[in-house]
């Protein structure tokens, strides 16, 4: 009669629990995002031989996926004791973002996750003018602009969060890992726009980003309950 | 969770202060940045690397400019190769025995690193040799690099 009785509360206990996730769960929205960097923007107040614009649109597939593409310019100036260099041009990322946080605690308003990304260059470069000096005295020359497609990998770490309605903050590292450069192996460019330094095979970089969210689908959200459920029958089972 | 995103914000606000300011400060070049030809002396009939007593080289229309005075006791020297022309010599005293090298080439510029600026490579056509002392030169590597392989081999 115990072991009864002890099953029905047990299975009331269940269903109360049950009920009062059922009430916990939230309202999400998923967003479509744009934002636009400001850690570039902020270096050329440094330093003005190099000009980074870059912005991104995002489409929020679900609470944890997010589907992201990017797009940038860059005005790159470098000036060594014994040559120039100069390299522009246009670069795309394209992507997903996971996020860690489980939805019912992220609410839609937080993301720290991870983003994987496929990057294509397209830039001129040129070596307006070098010297190299030996034994035989100084030897001077430039190389004329030309057009290089250079492609890389990202692995993105990052962190987001909602400031206010529909604008968030945020910041990504980069671990960019070149691919292909475009050039031949003699000469590796010095600058390749949206990778970095392109004579290295792994170039880090960081985003800050402002962002605006356009809400464009709500779905609800609970706390994850199977683990609890799991749990409560074994109880059940043992007693 | 709003508290922790904060201060993890601000953590990568000031790694990024950081960065800013060391990417305004120039890095030194830690790296050799002369391509050099690099030719091993040998004795005649085998491969048995064999330094002679003294060296001495010089380039040919730069004599007062000497690359090694009696130099003991070398089994390679290094020779600059002159970019701005696809061709130079070296007169080259081997114990106290002069004869001259004669290199055809052709260069090309190479970018060793931001920092360090560009270098010139080359690529060895053909060598020549007149005088007495050097018996043979074979070439080994005619790619002339920073990066110090040998290239031939001077056989006396």
């Amino acid at each position: 009669m115990q072991r009864i009785s002890g099953y029905f509360i047990s299975l009331l206990i269940i269903n109360f629990n049950l009920s009062v996730r059922a009430q916990d769960s939230i309202k999400v929205h998923l967003n479509i995002r744009a934002g636009f960097d400001i850690y570039g923007p902020a270096v050329y107040l440094i330093n003005q031989n190099n000009l980074n614009f870059e912005a991104f649109i995002a489409f929020e597939r679900s609470s944890r996926k997010t589907f992201i593409l990017e797009g940038g310019y860059q005005n790159f100036k470098y000036f060594q004791y014994n040559y120039n260099w100069v390299s522009n041009g246009v670069f795309f990322r394209g992507g997903i973002d996971f996020n860690m946080i489980k939805p019912f605690e992220a609410a839609g308003k937080y993301y720290a996750g991870i983003g994987l990304r496929y990057g294509l260059s397209i830039y001129n470069s040129a070596v307006p003018s070098f010297q190299h000096d030996n034994y035989w005295g100084t030897g001077i020359g430039s190389i004329p602009s030309s057009t290089h497609v250079a492609h890389f990998f990202e692995v993105d770490p990052g962190i987001k969060t909602d400031i206010l309605k529909n604008l968030s903050i945020g910041w990504n590292l980069r671990l960019r890992f070149l691919v292909y450069s475009g050039t031949g192996k003699d000469f590796k460019p010095v600058s390749i726009p949206g990778y970095g330094n392109g004579v290295k095979s792994f170039s880090p970089g960081i985003n800050y980003y402002i962002i605006i969210n356009i809400p464009y689908k709500s779905v609800y959200v609970k706390p994850e309950v199977e683990k609890v459920h799991e749990k409560e029958t074994e109880s059940v089972k043992q007693q | 969770m709003r508290i922790k995103v904060s201060k993890l914000s601000c953590l990568v606000i000031l790694v990024i202060i950081i960065k800013l300011i060391a990417s305004c400060t120039p890095q030194s070049c830690l790296q050799e940045t002369t391509s050099f030809l690099n030719a091993g002396f040998y004795k005649t009939g085998t491969g048995t690397p064999l330094a002679p007593d003294s060296i001495t080289v010089f380039g040919i229309g730069n004599e007062t400019n000497m690359l090694y005075d009696q130099a003991p006791k070398l089994t390679s020297i290094n020779l600059p190769l002159n970019a701005s022309s696809d061709a130079c010599g070296f007169v080259i005293k081997v114990n106290n025995i002069t004869d001259t090298l004669r290199f055809i080439y052709s260069s090309r510029p190479y970018l060793i690193s931001k920092e360090c600026g560009i270098t010139f490579f080359f690529t060895l056509d053909s060598v020549m040799v007149s005088g007495t002392i050097v018996d043979t030169i074979v070439v080994t590597n005619n790619n002339i690099t920073i990066f110090n392989a040998e290239n031939i081999r001077i056989f006396y």
